[in-house]
């Protein structure tokens, strides 16, 4: 699993953002560092606690670093010259929002994905909420990694399931749909009456089905574990989703 | 002639003293058009880095070196990467023995502008520091063959006139870069404290 450093010029701005997070990406995570504020009140950041934090979470599979503002990157840049070329090599800093980002990337990271496919789902962070205002909306996953991936109609298993009460399928509930599926060699599809299916192991694409309490939603998997994904979302939804 | 641990430390102290003395105008210059936070921000860098034992230290490299890490750990807004870059890359370039050459000083103040340039993508008319030490690069690199002291004089004065010159600039960097057109008529606060550390530089580093 990747891990994850938070630079901020704010100490709290950073703990919360990583709190908001984890409560919305339940169960196995990949480790985050924070290097924010020169203390806890004092604004700024540090390129030595930077690269302390970089080696902290560092990992075979790479380190994702988000942050904040404008100097945060040049700090983050820096960091880099202070760590070893080995690790320096495995680590990347991205633009991508640091909220939505970081939810993106919890929950695609638990998953066991490397840090380029993580970073392309923390730099479409923005898409639920551009395609909910009806703003124009950036192509979906990055070319390659989703190669393919749409299943043969004829090929594909099928299952429908109800999206859980009382709030329907909001952040928590698709985080588990997400890591539920993630494990398993299938693509696997999830759409609505109002909404053409999005991949089941993205949490930003589960995002913009918006479904509320009720509503049906059809499942479509291929591959050779197809069978095992859509069963393991069935037993999700025997919980409810674990909404309780 | 040899740049000594004790003027590499007088050219910190120097610039710490400017930079607390002048904090309060540094920081009227960025609330201009920045978040007025810069003298704050260097006046505690610096006094961080006068704190440091200069006998700690064998040679005027690895002062500078120690100062710049300083700086990155102690600024905390965009000047902490920045002049820590500069530091760093300054006394990188300079050798162990303080054995130094106009040229070489050049050398290593080349080294520390292309550090900044490097980590903040600024170019000569983007109204930041770059303004102020890039035309001071040049000015000492014109003047080597005259000697340091006049080189390092020469540099303080091509940057006190690339400070001045950013004031009728539009910003095209950092924070200042949101105000667009309104950062016109503003002189640049990092290219005045930028003046700072080449003033104390001129009259330090000479003796």
């Amino acid at each position: 699993m990747i891990g994850i450093v938070v630079v901020s010029h704010s100490r709290r701005l950073a703990d919360a953002a990583v709190a908001l997070a984890q409560a919305a990406v339940p169960g196995a995570r990949p480790e985050v560092a924070v290097a924010a504020g020169l203390d806890g009140t004092t604004l700024g950041t540090d390129a030595g606690a930077i690269a302390d934090a970089i080696v902290a979470v560092d990992s075979p599979d790479g380190v994702l670093v988000f942050v904040d503002l404008g100097s945060a990157i040049m700090s983050a840049e820096l960091a880099l010259e202070f760590v070893d070329a080995d690790v320096a090599g495995r680590v990347r800093i991205t633009p991508a929002p640091l909220v939505e980002g970081l939810v993106a990337a919890l929950v695609t990271a638990a998953g066991g994905a490397g840090v380029q496919v993580v970073e392309a789902a923390a730099l479409a962070g923005l898409r639920p909420k551009q395609e909910h205002l009806g703003l124009p909306v950036p192509p979906a996953a990055p070319a390659g990694s989703r190669a393919g991936a749409d299943p043969e109609p004829d090929a594909a298993l099928h299952l429908q399931l109800v999206s859980p009460g009382p709030t329907g399928l909001h952040l928590r509930p698709l985080a588990l749909i997400a890591k539920s599926v993630s494990p398993f060699d299938a693509d696997v599809l999830i759409g609505t009456d109002d909404h053409e299916p999005v991949h089941a192991d993205s949490v930003i694409e589960l995002q913009t089905l918006g479904a509320g309490p009720g509503v049906p939603l059809y499942v479509m998997a291929a591959g050779p574990q197809a069978r095992q994904a859509l069963d393991a979302l069935a037993e999700l939804a025997d919980r409810h989703f674990g909404e309780g | 002639m040899v740049l000594t641990v004790s003027s590499a430390a007088a050219w910190m102290a120097s610039f710490a003293a400017m930079v607390h003395a002048g904090a309060a105008y540094l920081t009227d210059l960025d609330s201009a058009i920045g978040d007025a936070d810069h003298g704050a921000n260097i006046d505690r860098g610096m006094q961080a880095v006068v704190a440091l034992d200069p006998s700690a230290f064998e040679s005027a490299s690895a002062l500078l070196k120690k100062a710049g890490m300083t700086l990155v750990s102690t600024i905390g807004g965009a000047s902490g990467p920045l002049y820590g870059t500069f530091l760093l890359r300054v006394g990188a370039a300079l050798p162990a023995d303080g054995e130094v050459t106009a040229a070489v000083v050049g050398d290593a103040l080349q080294a520390g502008l292309d550090g900044i340039v490097q980590r903040g993508r600024a170019e000569v008319g983007d109204k930041t520091m770059v303004d102020a030490l890039a035309p001071a690069v040049a000015a000492f690199r014109a003047s080597e063959p005259d000697g340091l002291a006049a080189a390092l004089a020469a540099a303080a004065r091509a940057g006190a006139e690339g400070r001045d010159a950013t004031v009728p600039l539009v910003a095209r960097k950092g924070r200042a870069s949101y105000l667009g057109e309104r950062s016109a008529g503003h002189q640049d606060p990092g290219a005045t404290s930028v003046t700072m550390l080449l003033d104390a530089a001129a009259t330090t580093l000479t003796a």
